[in-house]
């Protein structure tokens, strides 16, 4: 078989998107997935949100540019609904200290053009009648939404497939190796060489061992990260919701079930590559719930998930050409399927040396200095 | 709270490593899901086979009340309407108990949650009245209400069978029992129960469509060929308002599998020989690990327990090694004849003694007159005298321990049964009632008791109401075919008889070696 | 290693199309065939197109059904695919019961 012009590590959203924005161009793309399953890792395991409110300075442009220009005609560009919603992010807070945190995310996200604002209980309850009167008030972003992360990675999936896109599942993939300065071959753990004119990596946290062999460090842990799903419900509320306190996170799918995210505290603390629950975290995130929508209580948890995300030292990702031959895409720290349209974009652009769409020079790779 | 042992499933395994560990010193706790502990013994009220150390001719719900006092008695703490919804690291567990979540902890954990019914879609299948045959069984002798008026089964395993035979006693018509195989999956006796009655066995036939709007008012088979094929044109219509299915179970293994135990591809857990999964310390037993009779399980769960309490220091290894010597020679016992797992895909031509297997038996769900006298438990005479109708190896021997006259031989456990004329048969009935296939006979003809040109022929009859004595009715053949008039002499029911009633009917001497059931006209 | 390049041929609809087989969701045969025809080859990346199995019983009663559909569409045996993931709670179970946890007394 002919070499292809682009291999991808990875079949997550991000390296899907990619794979589906090369095909486009006409470009042959290989995709090498170490898991038997496509997009297994985070972008089958998050809460979904598609949102601008909240971002770090460096992302915002990216979650804008994607809600204007890309979320609203994915599904009918991909040919699969992926479920996206644009009926606003309430982030909720119940004491002054909450509030606080609250302005100061909406004065940075403001200064960068984004229409968000606080909003007291009132207005918050007549967006969302369900709120618990404990709630003092929120901040509002009208353009904020979510999407369905599990068919927009197979939405992507498909899309490129029927592109022509060749995907192999099941490759371990351990380093990349230059020939005469280039990136240029991709070799697996049963010895297996593919070589390509231009090597993405989008693996996510597996990202880091295999740019370790090309010298490239990504500081980044891993995080558990844990979600319920709950039964079917009547349509009850659209909105994406988040606290100041991040305790919890969630929406109503279009299917009528509600995905939440919650934490515990002992992310940091688990066995590493295992992706079990823990026995503690379904019951705090119950708790944290139902502390600010009493009427969810009664509603019955079928199913629950956890998956790792790739956190940064500073929590945005990499998003460059980092060395000849190398475009590299991870340490997405946890919010990468909301800008997952455009990165696809700019991967593809930077893998096809094309001048990129928004400018990507916060997230090189080379940014982290020690901090004194 | 925190025990040495926790298990998960209060059914015939869970409760019986219970109480093997309970034995050994353990603190144990039972955790299960239902209202009353058993699992599924509770519901079979038929005999089980085996032998008097697996608990043959008891039924199972005697076996369950025995395995509760059993428990009860060894201070075993059941945790019931306890469902375990997580087993997590450190050999945790999350319980829902009433409108709670509580954590458990515990050295040592057996899984022993079962297995769940295999359901089959076809044309219908969502109609109310489609229901696995599980379910039927526990809506009758759990909830004591009846299914459904006119039933056809799909399935002629052992759980078809046996389950097909308490709807004919729950007072449901069964129209047929059908089957995809080629042959009856299950016991030949299980089978012969039934076609007596006049049930008719389809085999290579499979469910095409049931039919109905709002709940099922009939049902359409058709047969299939060596490749599950439909041929075309063999379609056969029933009114009914009840399919049952009874098409396999599948081992409830999620809780291991959430665990992360290492799974095979036929979805059991990988144990080692004492059930030990891949996690240590954790165990699974019965259905769970594999699905087979509820004797193995009860074993299969001692076993386990006797492990759990050997790696915990309770016993030593020597008097372990003792231990799971007994029950391992206890399980492999069942664990022999045709019907065993290993055998399951064998052609089935001879017995381990060299008689042929009857085809008719396997075909159409009873035996030949021609090839019934082969046997050696059948030996037609003068005076009164057991007719043994069992012609497959089955590990099972309670005709053999009850005979108070020794009358009757049984080799090795799975051994066909013998009729040794030189012994002195009183007629006491005890053979009958004991076997759990039903499938002993008295026959009669002493003069004085029984008119001349006429024979006795006892019975086992496990339906209500019985006849009334000297009820006029009909002799019926094996296939359920009738023969000619009859009518009942005696009827017997005692303590003894382990609620099998002995109904005696009266009919000329020719028939002596046909007339196997009878009902009233 | 499976190169998903691999055909299976087109999609040709078939008489038992409409048969559904996940009750709780309501997904047929005819779209578990398709979605395997779009590349989805095995139950994981079936059940999170569709849905199939992810309803209130949890996949207990298709999941070996979508498996031997799926099975049947790329020509593998049944048990050769991995069944579902299973997840907590093992019987669904209401949010402020997971709430109120009892850790001993």
């Amino acid at each position: 078989m002919n070499n292809p012009d682009v291999i991808i590590i990875g079949s997550g959203v991000i390296g899907n998107a990619t794979a589906y924005n090369l095909a486009k161009r006409g470009l042959s793309v290989t995709v090498l997935e170490k898991s038997p399953i496509i997009g297994d890792g985070g972008s089958s395991r998050n809460g979904g949100g598609v949102r601008q409110s909240g971002r770090h300075p460096a992302e915002l442009p990216l979650a804008m540019y994607a809600i204007k220009n890309l979320w609203p005609g994915l599904s009918d560009e991909l040919g699969t609904d992926v479920e996206y919603c644009q009926k606003g992010n309430l982030r909720l807070g119940k004491t002054k200290e909450h509030l606080d945190i609250l302005k100061g995310l909406v004065k940075s996200n403001t200064a960068q053009n984004l229409d968000m604002r606080m909003i007291d209980y009132k207005e918050a309850r007549e967006i969302c009648p369900y709120l618990s009167e404990e709630v003092k008030g929120a901040s509002w972003c009208a353009t904020d939404g979510h999407a369905n992360p599990m068919l927009a990675t197979l939405a992507y999936y498909k899309a490129a497939r029927r592109l022509g896109v060749r995907f192999i599942t099941g490759v371990d993939v351990v380093t990349l190796r230059k020939i005469r300065g280039r990136i240029a071959q991709v070799c697996t753990a049963d010895g297996t060489v593919y070589n390509a004119g231009q090597i993405v990596v989008a693996a996510g946290y597996e990202s880091r061992k295999i740019l370790s062999s090309v010298g490239i460090d990504i500081p980044m842990s891993q995080l558990l990260m844990e979600c319920i799903v709950t039964e079917e419900a009547p349509p009850m509320f659209e909105q994406m919701l988040g606290t100041a306190m991040a305790d919890f996170y969630g929406h109503q799918s279009k299917h009528g079930s509600f995905v939440f995210g919650g934490a515990h505290g002992f992310e940091p603390f688990a066995t590493a590559g295992d992706v079990q629950t823990s026995s503690i975290g379904t019951s705090s995130t119950c708790r944290a719930i139902i502390g600010y929508f009493p009427a969810l209580q009664h509603l019955k948890i079928v199913r629950t998930w956890a998956g790792w995300l790739d956190d940064c030292a500073d929590h945005i990702p990499v998003i460059e050409n980092a060395l000849p031959g190398l475009t590299v895409g991870c340490a997405f720290s946890g919010h990468g399927f909301g800008i997952s349209p455009v990165v696809g974009v700019l991967l593809a652009e930077l893998a096809a040396g094309e001048q990129t769409t928004l400018d990507v020079s916060a997230f090189k790779h080379d940014r982290f200095k020690a901090k004194i | 709270m925190s025990f040495d042992l926790m298990v998960i499933g209060a059914g015939p395994a869970g409760l019986s490593a219970a109480a093997e560990a309970a034995s050994h010193g353990l603190k144990v706790a039972v955790f299960d899901e239902n209202a009353l502990p058993g699992g599924q013994l509770f519901k079979q009220i038929h005999k089980f086979f085996g032998s008097k150390e697996h608990k043959a001719k008891m039924r199972g719900i005697d076996i369950g009340i025995e395995l509760l006092e059993e428990t009860d008695s060894l201070g075993v703490k059941v945790f019931l309407n306890s469902p375990v919804v997580g087993l997590y690291k450190n050999r945790e567990i999350v319980v829902r108990q009433k409108e709670t979540v509580r954590h458990f902890k515990a050295d040592s954990i057996i899984v022993a949650t079962g297995a769940s019914e295999n359901l089959l879609p076809f044309d219908g299948w969502t109609l109310p009245g489609v229901m696995g045959a599980g379910a039927a069984q526990t809506m009758m002798n759990i909830n004591r209400v009846k299914p459904g008026n006119r039933v056809l089964m799909l399935g002629s395993g052992n759980v078809g069978l046996v389950v097909g035979f308490q709807l004919l006693q729950a007072g449901c018509e069964l129209v047929a029992i059908a089957d995809a195989a080629p042959r009856i999956g299950g016991y030949g006796v299980h089978a012969s129960k039934l076609t007596r009655t006049g049930v008719p066995f389809y085999l290579s036939h499979t469910i095409m469509r049931a039919e109905g709007r709002e709940n099922v008012t009939g049902v359409v088979i058709g047969q299939v060929d060596e490749n599950w094929q439909h041929i075309p044109d063999t379609e056969k219509h029933f009114e009914v308002d009840t399919i049952c299915l009874a098409v396999g179970l599948s081992p409830s293994a999620q809780l291991l599998k959430m665990a992360g135990c290492k799974m095979s591809q036929n979805g059991t857990p990988v144990c080692d020989k004492s059930g030990e999964t891949s996690l240590y310390n954790i165990f699974a037993a019965g259905d769970v690990s594999g699905i087979e009779e509820a004797s193995s399980a009860m074993i299969e769960g001692r076993i386990s327990a006797a492990a759990a309490a050997k790696k915990l220091g309770f016993i030593s290894e020597k008097s372990f090694q003792k231990r799971s010597g007994e029950l391992d020679a206890a399980l492999s016992e069942l664990r022999q004849g045709m019907f065993a797992p290993q055998n399951r895909n064998a052609p089935l031509e001879k017995t381990d003694e060299g008689f042929n297997i009857s085809k008719s038996l396997l075909k159409k769900g009873y035996i030949t007159e021609e090839e019934i006298s082969e046997y050696p438990g059948f030996k037609p005479g003068a005076g009164i005298r057991p007719v043994i109708e069992c012609t497959q190896n089955i590990p099972c021997d309670p005709c053999r321990d009850i005979c108070p006259k020794g009358c009757i031989k049984v080799e090795n456990i799975v051994s066909l049964p013998v009729y040794d004329e030189n012994t002195n048969c009183t007629g006491c009935g005890l053979c009958v009632a004991a076997c759990p296939g039903q499938a002993i006979f008295l026959t009669d003809d002493r003069p004085g008791k029984v008119e001349e040109g006429k024979v006795a022929i006892t019975i086992p009859y496990e339906f209500l109401p019985l006849p009334e004595k000297v009820g006029p009715g009909m002799a019926y053949d094996r296939s359920g075919a009738p023969l000619c008039p009859a009518y009942v002499s005696k009827i017997q029911e005692s303590a003894f008889l382990g609620k099998t009633p002995l109904v005696t009917f009266v009919v000329p001497k020719n028939m002596a070696m046909r007339a196997r059931f009878w009902k009233a006209v | 290693m499976t190169d998903r390049q691999y055909i299976i041929g087109e999609f040709s609809p078939a008489s038992d199309d409409d048969l559904i087989i996940c009750r709780c969701e309501e997904i047929t045969k005819g779209e578990i065939r398709r979605a395997v025809f779009d590349g989805m080859f095995n139950i994981c990346e079936v059940r999170r197109l569709l849905r199939c199995g992810m309803g209130l019983c949890q996949g207990l009663t298709c999941g070996r059904l979508v498996k031997s559909v799926i099975a049947g569409e790329i020509g593998l045996s049944a048990t050769a695919l991995e069944d579902a993931t299973a997840r907590a709670p093992m019987r669904p179970t209401e949010m402020f019961i997971f709430a109120k946890e009892v850790t001993d007394e």
